[in-house]
């Protein structure tokens, strides 16, 4: 046989072909996606590993972890999944557009019977008392004013048949649908290569580098907006592009309303009380002995500030909102974003030497000496807060194909769902005392549709409403 | 506040008696019934629109924003849709099963706990306004009232709801009415609906209307999640979610022109797609975290 002589590659690529080219296959997949993509609905995904072993036990997050459950949409085998969807698109694409596009759009359609009208499901047949010439010029009219395309066949004095269509666009819905898929998968995967996310939190007068691009930006301004209830209205970022050491261009951006400039756009994602730094911080020197206070004053961050009436000078250098102390590295931390422990680190200068830099805490006044040798101290009385604006940075060269892919898709549905392929055979032929029109059809979908569209083409004809 | 659930109370009441006079049409069919049943729809669909009106007035913004908000817009595309349905096709016994659904929905939202209820200002992520719309209703003073992809995101998915819903409700009486053809059973109640045959046409008919609509509300939905968020999909429960339903409604489609899956099989498919949908809804907004936290 003919079959078995073919090679065994040839054989095993047929096989493929015709496993990809499969409808059942694609519904097979569709829920088999829809059903495993519930797993990374119900373990929350990316989360840290403490909180899996909380939730499932040691055995279960060993499972989770070796399985990728925890970062279940980025796996091979989710990705594998997709694939074979996006492969099956095109197989199938491949299968059934051509013959489609010939039978369709390249369509030679054949003369057809009287007889042939009447086996159609959907058919009609009316008796009008005007001649056939009439008739026919009638008929042409409503079948052009219900949009239909026509072709006459060779007919006679007594006889006359047309083949007519409409919609016939409808039919390829599906393609288009099926093309903006793999656009849209083409967007995402592009996206992911060639963007990036990136967050950032940034304090007012500060500038920041942008990754990839040639220009960095500044904030000017943060602000909070709230309802007279006290609720959070709004948030707000006034943000300068510098290129070049010269400001281009400043926006307010605020949740909902990003900066879009040279491919990346800034978000303002979130907002909260610095943790290592502050605006201002009340200090008051005071004499050990005699708990005399000398002097009480407020230093803004970073500026070195005179005491008044004294040697000394003091410039607020750090801050941690929660304060702890790393050994190891030999750093100031805060343990959290919390004021639990509020301290700053300030420098002392007497006489415009520096001698001194240490932390001083609200909580333990007078805990480390702020002045080494000295009958005097420096305690931390209070401060005022910054608030940081969370900036989320995002690159997507993606993003513009996956919308133009969403557009394509829905104009698609469109055609798929409410453009209906509809043909129409006519047979007019002269009958005892008049004319005999006789419809008969077919429409992919939607029967009901067309069987009033039928009977409306055949109304008219009779004449019982205006053409 | 006080008017919105006047007319909540009202509707509440109203969807109670359209439902049961959909049954007693049904059950005993007669012309009269059949009119005050329409009638009745019409009534309920006008109290569900003042709810929606009433809202906003009192809110201050489109009345989208909240769970029982949203209930309420279901309820009131699925009434409408229905009628359009009943309208163009001529029969009212499936009223019965959809108003039945109604009155749930009616009933659900009316348990939901105050925090869902409660007339709230628009936090911060919920304010996506179209700027051309803001410009224009500004020049009367409406600026509050100005929607954005947020808005139309909601309203479209709750369009898509509502279609499957009556998807839903066709599925499963074809699954009841096919059985019994197969057997060959009659039963005057039964009878009563179109034949097997027309309804899966419909059912058909109603997701060909709902997909596309869940399309763009998941579609305008991560437009609006990139302005908000920066990125249009981050694999939030809810956004899986609504992808779990869209791949179950293509399947169903696929099904339909597959060899061996049309018929039962798709409207058990078209069951589980509604079954997804309430819990993508409800299930996704009380039992899973995420970002999509306001319904």
């Amino acid at each position: 046989m003919a079959k078995e002589s073919k090679p065994w590659y040839t054989r095993i690529g047929t096989g493929i072909w015709k496993f990809f080219a499969s409808l059942k296959l694609t519904i097979i997949v569709l829920i088999s996606v829809a059903f495993i993509s519930i797993i990374g609905t119900v373990i929350e995904q990316n989360q840290p590993l403490e909180k899996y072993l909380m939730a499932y036990g040691e055995s279960w997050t060993k499972f989770i972890i070796y399985g990728n459950l925890n970062n279940m949409y980025h796996t091979w085998w989710y990705n594998g999944l997709i694939l074979t969807l996006a492969v099956n698109i095109i197989v199938c694409t491949f299968e059934r557009f051509p013959t489609k596009w010939n039978s369709l759009l390249k369509h030679k359609p054949k003369k057809f019977t009287a007889e042939s009208v009447n086996q159609f499901a959907n058919k009609r047949t009316v008796k009008v008392s005007a001649g056939l010439e009439e008739t026919r010029t009638r008929v042409a009219a409503i079948l052009k004013k219900n949009k239909y395309k026509t072709v006459k066949f060779d007919g006679n004095s007594d006889e006359d048949f047309t083949y007519c269509w409409r919609g016939v666009i409808g039919r390829f819905g599906s393609d288009i649908t099926h093309v903006s898929l793999l656009l849209i998968l083409f967007g995402a995967i592009i996206g992911g290569f060639y963007g990036y996310k990136d967050f950032k939190v940034v304090y007012t007068g500060d500038t920041i580098e942008v990754p990839d691009v040639d220009y960095n930006l500044r904030l000017d301004k943060f602000w909070i907006e709230y309802y007279e209830s006290g609720q959070i209205k709004q948030y707000n970022s006034l943000l300068t592009v510098v290129e070049d050491g010269k400001d281009v261009l400043t926006k307010q951006i605020w949740v909902n309303e990003p900066l879009d400039y040279k491919g990346v756009r800034f978000y303002q994602s979130s907002w909260g009380n610095a943790w290592d730094r502050i605006a201002k911080a009340n200090i008051a020197m005071i004499g050990k002995e005699k708990e005399q206070i000398y002097s009480n004053m407020e230093i803004d961050w970073g500026v070195l500030t005179k005491i008044p009436d004294t040697e000394y000078s003091v410039k607020l250098i750090g801050f941690a909102g929660d304060f702890a102390y790393d050994e190891e590295r030999n750093e100031v931390f805060s343990k959290s974003a919390e004021a639990n422990n509020p301290a700053i680190q300030i420098e002392v200068y007497r006489g415009g030497k520096l001698i001194s830099s240490p932390w001083i805490f609200i909580k333990y006044p007078g805990i480390f000496p702020a002045i080494p040798d000295s009958e005097e101290d420096i305690v931390f009385g209070g401060y005022t807060g910054l608030l940081y604006s969370g900036l989320s940075l995002n690159k997507d060269p993606g993003v513009n194909i996956v919308w133009l892919g969403c557009l394509i898709m829905v104009s698609g549905f469109f055609l798929t769902f409410f453009v209906y392929h509809r043909r129409l055979w006519v047979y007019i032929h002269t009958v005892d005392g008049g004319t005999e029109v006789s419809l008969g059809g077919l429409i992919n979908k939607s029967n009901f549709v067309f069987e009033r569209e039928i009977e409306n083409i055949a109304k008219k004809i009779k004449g019982d409403t205006e053409v | 506040m006080i008017l919105s659930l006047v007319f909540f109370t009202f509707s509440f009441i109203f969807y109670l008696v359209t439902a049961l006079v959909y049954v007693a049409n049904w059950f005993v069919k007669k012309k009269w019934l059949g009119q005050i049943a329409t009638t009745m729809a019409f009534v309920t669909l006008f109290s569900t629109s003042m709810i929606l009106i009433m809202r906003a007035g009192e809110s201050g913004h489109a009345p989208f924003s909240n769970l029982f908000e949203s209930m309420v817009l279901f309820v009131w595309a699925l009434n409408i849709g229905y009628l359009l349905m009943e309208y163009r096709y001529k029969f009212k016994s499936l009223g019965a099963v959809i108003m039945a659904l109604e009155f749930i929905a009616m009933l659900s939202a009316s348990l939901l706990p105050y925090r869902f209820k409660s007339v709230e200002p628009l936090n911060p992520a919920l304010q996506n306004k179209w700027h051309f719309m803001v410009d224009f209703l500004s020049k009367f003073g409406l600026e509050d009232y100005a929607i954005g992809w947020l808005d139309f995101h909601v309203f479209t998915t709750f369009i898509g709801y509502a279609a499957f819903a009556i998807s839903f409700g066709l599925a499963l009486t074809y699954l009841v009415k096919n059985k019994a053809e197969v057997k060959g059973k009659k039963n005057f109640l039964l009878d009563r609906f179109p034949d097997s045959k027309m309804l899966d046409e419909l059912s058909y008919i109603a997701i060909a209307w709902g997909f596309p609509f869940l399309t763009i509300g998941i579609v305008t939905g991560a437009i609006w999640a990139n302005e908000a968020w920066g990125r249009p999909w981050s694999w939030d429960p809810k956004e899986t979610w609504s992808a779990i339903t869209w791949m179950i409604y293509a399947s169903y489609l696929h099904a339909r022109v597959t060899r061996g899956w049309r018929g039962r099989r798709a409207a058990w498919i078209a069951v589980l797609g509604f079954v997804a949908i309430i819990f993508l809804y409800w299930g996704v907004s009380f039992i899973l975290p995420g970002l999509h936290a306001y319904a």
